[in-house]
């Protein structure tokens, strides 16, 4: 649930993008370059965060009253030594926050912070992670909440998907790519697990409303609407307008989520009641025509 | 010559009761003051749901008239009054329709017709009746299942006959009906007869009552009162027929108002009748136990949530709702999102709620499925298809009608009476 400081929509002065790099940060910061928002996007190059001057470097870049986007994480993390490093990133940015106080702070986190749920996961769903990736986004959320004296917000995406994922993990990317390069997919059992995929643009608009309204407290950013993988990996066929065999392979090991991940969306439309989430048919053909324009 | 037999009052006893004495050859008359039920009856559409009776009415056809005419009754050697004996919300009796109708029918019958009190009357009942004389008036106690209503008016476990002088033979007529039977015959006096109802129903009530009681122990404790059963049924003190299945308290009315008599003659008497209150208060402190669950496992999280209650009738096979645990539980969600189905009690019996015309379009989208009736097609649903079509996974289903095992390997809760709620693996 949100709570908006500004009832009223403001421009932020000025949003530094740690971890503009990436798929998600890169997303945020260019939504606000749309509205003529200062950014300053920050990615590696600008500042490693596992250096050991990591905290100090970040500091000097940004300036009191900055509103700031925490994008940075080596995701998805998937090895003890991944949950070190990121604990290890984070505790810099958080650092580096307590010596240059910003405005507003936006922790991007994870879905993977919930456990599995009888219910439809909420806001409320309680944390109780069973990855790697979901204790490391728990440990960065209580980091932001315990050591950050400013006014935070949390956003907890499901599954990302858009044009420019450098992952390339099992699901809409990864199925546009193969089919549009007229490569089989070969999907996890029948492809029958269904789970909630959700628009970088979106991620990035959310980002840039909650910005806006300086919103503290904590919101799932996923569409609200559950799609088996082998429907995604058909829809991706059929954009791809090629000729693509879509097969099931045996299972290894039990389904993630038990098959199905679904999200209870309401505290969104409380929180932006004029935003609408893109539809998966929708958000994958503007995918598709962004990385295959001729395709 | 055969016996004529007449049944005054087309109910669900009466209806069960005349078609089972045609399937045993005798000549019936079926009479009931409601013009419209009887037309009804006469086009052979059965008023009642109950297994077997279509056919059972098919097949004994030429045997069974039906009539909104007393004087009709004048044929009868023998007439049951079969009269619904309704209760109030304290599982008071309502003794008035029956006398009026015994009234009605003494004075349509013959002078050496036996007049046979079948419906379920309080103790005293028929010894201070004075329309007929009590040489021709029978006491026989009905043991109707709704449910199984035909198979038990066919093949009686015995009958249980009241009469004026237990030392004199029965009279020959009605002889002759109840020993087509060929089941065996207990003949005593009129308030033993009246008892011996009440007396079983008190044994069906103590096993309830003990299943209802230590299923919620086992809920609580990690036992599964479903391993305890087969110890008990092996146990002949108890046995196998035993009432031990727990349930959402006592419904149906009939139970209920036996404890009310008892209680109520107890006080009137000064004997101790506290063990009666008890069962009173367990069964209504067990009917609220789908109501509990939902609470804690669905709406303390989500208040909102899209709550899908299969079955309204208060058990299987039956269109009654009295005393429903389903409208029970209804009661408690007037505020929320509800849909329900049933395979036949119709919708208006829960008007505040969207009624579904199928149990798969009743659970689509649904957060919670609770199945409040054990009805037989909702054990046949596929917990693949619950898994498609709900949007949440948690089910309540307080009789077992699905298996929990797999319904947790869908990553269902699962909460069902007398075992511990099983959490998703």
């Amino acid at each position: 649930m949100l709570t908006h400081l500004n009832s009223a929509s403001h421009k932020p002065a000025r949003v530094v993008v740690i971890g503009a790099g990436g798929f998600v940060g890169n997303a945020i910061a260019s939504r606000l370059e749309k509205d003529g928002i200062a950014v300053l996007r920050l990615a590696r190059r600008e500042v490693d965060l596992l250096a050991s001057d990591a905290a100090d470097r970040l500091a000097g870049l940004l300036k009191e009253g900055d509103s700031v986007v925490a994008a940075a994480a080596m995701a998805p993390c998937k090895t003890p030594d991944m949950l070190k490093d990121n604990i290890v990133l984070a505790g810099a940015i958080v650092r580096a926050l307590a010596r240059v106080p910003a405005t507003h702070v936006v922790n991007i986190s994870s879905d993977a912070v919930f456990g599995d749920e009888p219910l439809p996961l909420t806001e409320a769903s309680p944390r109780a992670p069973g990855s790697y990736h979901g204790v490391m986004h728990l440990a960065r959320e209580i980091m932001f909440a315990g050591e950050l004296k400013v006014p935070v917000a949390t956003l907890r995406p499901t599954l990302i998907y858009g044009a420019g994922d450098p992952h390339n993990g099992y699901g809409p990317n990864q199925f546009r790519r193969k089919a549009n390069k007229g490569e089989a997919i070969t999907l996890f059992g029948e492809g029958e697990e269904r789970r909630d995929h959700v628009a970088v643009e979106d991620v990035g608009e959310i980002a840039a409303q909650v910005l806006a309204h300086r919103s503290t407290g904590s919101l799932d950013v996923a569409s609200g609407t559950v799609t088996s993988f082998r429907a995604v990996a058909e829809l991706a066929v059929r954009l791809s307008g090629k000729s693509v065999a879509v097969s099931g392979s045996s299972r290894r090991g039990p389904m993630p989520h038990n098959g199905y991940r679904p999200f209870d969306i309401a505290a969104t439309g409380r929180a932006f009641p004029a935003f609408r989430y893109t539809s998966l048919a929708d958000g994958m053909a503007r995918a598709q025509k962004a990385e295959f324009p001729d395709g | 010559m055969s016996p004529v037999v007449g049944f005054a009052g087309m109910t669900h006893l009466g209806i069960n009761s005349a078609v089972a004495t045609a399937a045993r050859g005798f000549a019936v008359v079926g009479y009931h003051d409601d013009a419209a039920l009887i037309a009804r009856l006469q086009r052979r559409d059965m008023p009642v749901v109950e297994p077997g009776l279509d056919e059972l009415v098919a097949a004994n056809w030429e045997r069974l008239v039906f009539t909104a005419d007393a004087a009709e009754l004048a044929r009868c050697d023998v007439v049951y009054i079969a009269a619904d004996v309704p209760t109030d919300d304290e599982a008071r009796s309502d003794l008035a329709p029956i006398l009026a109708l015994i009234d009605r029918v003494a004075g349509a019958m013959r002078n050496d017709a036996i007049l046979v009190v079948l419906c379920q009357v309080p103790p005293g009942f028929c010894r201070k009746l004075t329309q007929i004389p009590q040489e021709r008036l029978i006491y026989q106690v009905e043991t109707l299942i709704f449910g199984r209503a035909v198979e038990r008016a066919l093949h009686p476990e015995r009958f249980i006959i009241g009469c004026a002088d237990p030392g004199r033979s029965l009279p020959a007529a009605y002889a002759t009906v109840v020993k087509a039977f060929d089941c065996p015959l207990l003949v005593m006096r009129y308030e033993s007869a009246e008892l011996a109802k009440i007396s079983i129903n008190f044994c069906l009530v103590a096993s309830v009552s003990v299943a209802n009681t230590l299923a919620e122990i086992s809920e609580a404790i990690g036992a599964d009162w479903s391993e305890i059963v087969p110890a008990l049924k092996l146990d002949r003190r108890i046995g196998q027929y035993s009432y031990l299945a727990p349930g959402l308290g006592i419904s149906g009315g009939n139970l209920e108002r036996d404890l009310r008599t008892v209680i109520n003659i107890g006080e009137a008497e000064g004997t101790d009748v506290g063990v009666v209150k008890a069962w009173f208060d367990n069964s209504r402190h067990r009917k609220d136990w789908t109501w509990r669950t939902l609470q804690q496992a669905v709406l303390a999280a989500k208040p909102d949530a899209v709550i899908a209650v299969l079955g309204l009738a208060y058990k299987e096979n039956t269109h009654s709702t009295k005393n429903s645990p389903s409208l029970q539980l209804l009661s408690h969600l007037e505020d929320k999102a509800v849909r329900v189905h049933d395979p036949v009690v119709p919708g208006t019996a829960a008007p505040k709620a969207k009624f579904c015309a199928t149990a798969l379009e009743c659970i689509n989208g649904a957060d919670v499925v609770v199945l409040a009736t054990p009805w037989q097609e909702y054990s046949e649903l596929r917990l693949e298809d619950l898994a498609q079509a709900m949007r949440g996974r948690v089910i309540i289903d307080p009789y077992r009608l699905l298996r929990g095992d797999r319904a947790r390997a869908l990553g269902f809760a699962y909460h069902a009476l007398g075992a511990p709620a099983s959490m998703p693996d």
